[in-house]
């Protein structure tokens, strides 16, 4: 079927194009993907997400030579095992029909461990370039390396390229459209090949495919550098033979005989149910069982390891034969040597941390605020404007105007000033290799809320958006371990919060309060995390995560990210906010509110002690959570006085409180009900309800007492 | 095969009192993997990130509190949690 259509969809789009290529790019974290990706795609980048999987799927497109090049960026794994959701994601989709050509980003850097990836690729026997990157840092490291000799090795394109400057990133293309033609690769670097190859690349007479650059492609015959030691190597050829005696059963999985083999012997559960799902084959499943048994009492080690030592035995033959060490002086990067050392620190570390946190709310704030005024400024102008030409009892004019524009007015002065900055500092964050040290500072401190430190990182991402954060709960490498990330994530004061807490509190009570409901807020993730850790079955597993040098950031990534990103939040989220925008400004002309709040009234006036209109706030929060402080500030206008006219000062405490705690928004909801279940996600919806309300009830009765005294 | 196993276990034997684990190693020394007592997931993780037996690596770096280890190995920083550093099995390189 699948292909079916995408024969199709070529048919329609070749009248432009000459051809569509459609390529992945694949290779650890890290290693410049993004960069390259940034520096083809340019902005027709959308950040989607795996049919009926929560890992991000970035994708992009362009016009190349006349062909058009749709380029979709994988996540950065280090392996094709089951290890995380994102190797199974990346090994289905490379080897299915969507995919024409891989290009394996590799770090010139850090060969050894890239190459082990590569090897892997390999396996698949998908026509593939490798992509050399960061060769300018090499250089600088007095190492070179023999291109021409890798070449010969592989078999396969072997291209220098250094991302940042863009040097050889459309060379790669150029590759692509090669073996796509051609359906072999072509060698540049001795003088026949070159000649050759140029020849070639000039000449695209022959373009003519119908059939899949996949199936047509003649795969270079690299079992000299793939195969194993000999035990291994007897019994996954064994295997491969009872495979292919079932081809017809296998072949529509996509993988090569000999990759299904390896991976069926390493005890790939994944792979194991393709053999289950056939009666007939799962005494394949049995015989690599004995086979595995066999080769761990012969070597005395696991399977794993067995094979993982066999491949770096390769790589290492091959690096010991295409690295050209110039001199042996390794010249390291002296400030980003000092910036590690100081952000690890045992005392520096910790303070820098807390400085970058309180960094990301000032410069949020600040940015936001700043824009958020004059935008505001605009609209009230505007709307005197307005009301002159029209009277304000117009109720058509009233709805289209306070409602609908209004709406407008305020997704972008009360949410998109502040979402943009936050973005922003976020991607500056992630792109100059900061977060991994948070993770490495925190790990400790996290083990006593049942989970290690990587769960820093969705946590710092939850202070500007909860919806992303969750969903970045995914690196989380446990069932456990993800679920109490999500919940601890969930209950992070996003952006949105802060705009109510510090709009509110901040601006009208004063900062010390500021501080004592986020250090409430604190101690309540602190007591969740513990529950959980009770609750949960297992138990907390260790920390294995790649650290990397800093490096400065690349300001064009940061930027085009930051776009992507705040396009997204515009598609998904300003709907929302004007749609509901409009829905209120009718209820309100027709007091249809009053039911809804007199429902809530036992809750919101007589235990929290908030006016009664405050219960649709606090529903319409559930949507997003700064409604409640736009909705307030509506109500305020309409009233004709400030937020001060329709709350006292603690009130707003305690309005804010709760609206910080009471639920995570719908759309985190909705991402924790796809990550774990929605049986989890009303769980601690519920939990944090009643925190919320146990909470802003203390405080109120706190309040009452003080003020009766 | 045979002689692998008999020569790894007269460096065993060799150097006994020298084998650590990767958590009471000192910075900045150069260690031996001998052996990897982790399940089976953290134990195929470590090896496809090059931590099998026979491999060299350096501790770089402590974590303050007593938190995790970061180790250099095949060129690249990689950040092991405590636990699993106390299973890590190592022999100081220079102890030959």
């Amino acid at each position: 079927m699948r292909i079916i259509k995408s024969v199709k969809k070529q048919n329609k789009e070749t009248k432009k194009f000459k051809s569509i290529i459609n390529i992945a790019l694949a290779g650890n974290a890290n290693v410049g993907k993004s960069v390259i990706f940034n520096q083809l795609t340019g902005l027709s980048q959308t950040i989607g997400n795996w049919p009926g999987k929560t890992v991000e799927k970035m994708e992009g497109n362009l016009n190349f030579l006349g062909y058009r090049f749709n380029i979709v960026d994988l996540p950065g794994i280090y392996s094709l095992s089951t290890y995380s959701l994102e190797e199974i994601i990346s090994r289905e989709y490379i080897v299915s029909e969507e995919v024409d050509v891989i290009i394996n980003v590799i770090d010139a850097t850090n060969l050894e461990r890239n190459l082990f990836f590569t090897f892997q690729l390999l396996e698949l026997k998908v026509p593939m370039i490798l992509a050399i990157n960061q060769m300018d840092i090499l250089l600088k490291r007095n190492l070179k390396l023999n291109f021409k000799k890798l070449e010969e090795i592989f078999k396969l394109p072997v291209i220098p390229v250094v991302a940042v400057h863009g040097k050889g990133v459309h060379q790669l293309l150029e590759e692509a459209i090669e073996l796509v033609v051609y359906h072999q690769p072509t060698s540049h670097y001795n003088q026949d090949g070159k000649k050759i190859h140029e020849e070639l690349s000039h000449d695209d007479r022959k373009i003519k495919n119908n059939s899949s650059t996949k199936n047509a492609f003649q795969f270079p015959d690299l079992y000299s550098i793939l195969t194993y030691g000999k035990e291994v190597e007897t019994r996954v050829n064994d295997l491969i033979k009872n495979i292919d005696s079932y081809s017809e059963h296998f072949s529509r999985f996509n993988y090569p005989s000999r990759f299904l083999a390896i991976k069926l012997i390493e005890n790939d559960e994944e792979i194991e149910k393709m053999f289950k799902a056939n009666q007939e084959t799962t005494y394949i499943i049995d015989l690599a069982e004995n086979y595995r048994k066999e080769l761990e009492e012969l070597h005395g080690e696991d399977i794993n390891t067995i094979i993982s030592s066999e491949i770096y035995t390769n790589i290492h033959k091959i690096i010991e034969e295409v690295v050209i060490v110039k001199a042996r002086s390794e010249k390291r990067i002296v400030w980003a040597e000092k910036l590690d050392h100081i952000t690890t620190h045992s005392v520096w570390g910790y303070i820098i941390l807390i400085l970058i946190l309180i960094g990301i709310y000032t410069f949020t704030f600040i940015i936001g605020n700043f824009l958020g005024g004059k935008i505001e400024d605009i609209f009230n102008g505007l709307s005197s404007f307005i009301y002159n030409f029209y009277s304000e009892n117009d109720l058509g004019v009233k709805i289209f105007w306070e409602g609908g524009v209004g709406g407008i007015f305020g997704a972008m002065g009360g949410v998109l000033v502040y979402v943009i900055p936050f973005f922003l500092i976020i991607e500056i964050l992630q792109d100059s290799g900061y977060l991994p040290r948070a993770a490495y500072l925190m790990d400790r401190f996290m083990h006593f809320l049942g989970v290690h430190g990587k769960t820093i990182i969705p946590m710092i991402l939850g202070f500007g958006c909860n919806v992303p954060a969750c969903a970045g709960c995914r690196i989380m490498e446990t069932e456990r371990e993800k679920k109490i990330s999500i919940a601890l994530t969930s209950l992070i004061p996003c952006a949105a919060v802060m705009t109510v807490v510090l709009g509110l509190v901040g601006r009208y009570v004063g900062v010390t309060w500021v501080l004592v409901l986020f250090g409430i807020n604190f101690i309540v993730i602190i007591i969740v995390g513990k529950i959980l850790n009770k609750i949960l079955p297992g138990e907390c597993t260790e920390l294995i995560m790649e650290m990397h040098e800093y490096r400065v950031p690349n300001y064009s990534v940061i930027i085009k990210q930051t776009w992507i990103r705040t396009k997204e939040f515009i598609f998904k989220a300003m709907p929302i906010i004007i749609v509901s925008g409009v829905i209120l400004e009718i209820l309100f002309m027709f007091r249809l509110l009053d039911p809804v709040n007199f429902i809530l009234s036992p809750i919101t006036v007589y235990w929290l002690g908030l006016p009664t209109i405050t219960g649709i706030f606090l529903i319409y929060g559930i949507l997003r959570k700064e409604l409640t402080l736009v909705l307030l500030a509506l109500l305020a206008n309409s009233m004709g006085t400030s937020l001060l006219g329709l709350l006292t000062p603690f009130q707003m405490i305690v309005f804010s409180i709760v609206t910080m705690l009471y639920i995570p928004c719908f759309a985190t909801l909705v991402i924790i009900a796809k990550e774990t279940n929605w049986k989890y996600a009303l769980q601690i919806a519920g939990l944090e309800i009643g925190f919320a309300l146990l909470i802003g009830g203390i405080l109120n009765l706190g309040f009452l007492i003080l003020t009766n005294l | 095969m045979e002689s692998r196993t008999k020569k790894s276990f007269r460096e065993h034997n060799k150097g006994i009192h020298l084998i650590k684990r990767l958590m009471d190693c000192t910075i900045g020394e150069k260690l031996k993997v001998l052996r990897v007592d982790a399940g089976y997931h953290a134990k195929r993780r470590l090896a496809n990130l090059g931590i099998i037996p026979g491999v060299t690596i350096i501790k770089r770096k402590a974590a303050p509190f007593r938190g995790p280890i970061e180790i250099i190995v095949k060129g690249s920083l990689l950040v092991i949690g405590r636990g699993l550093a106390a299973r890590i099995i190592v022999l100081p390189e220079n102890s030959k």
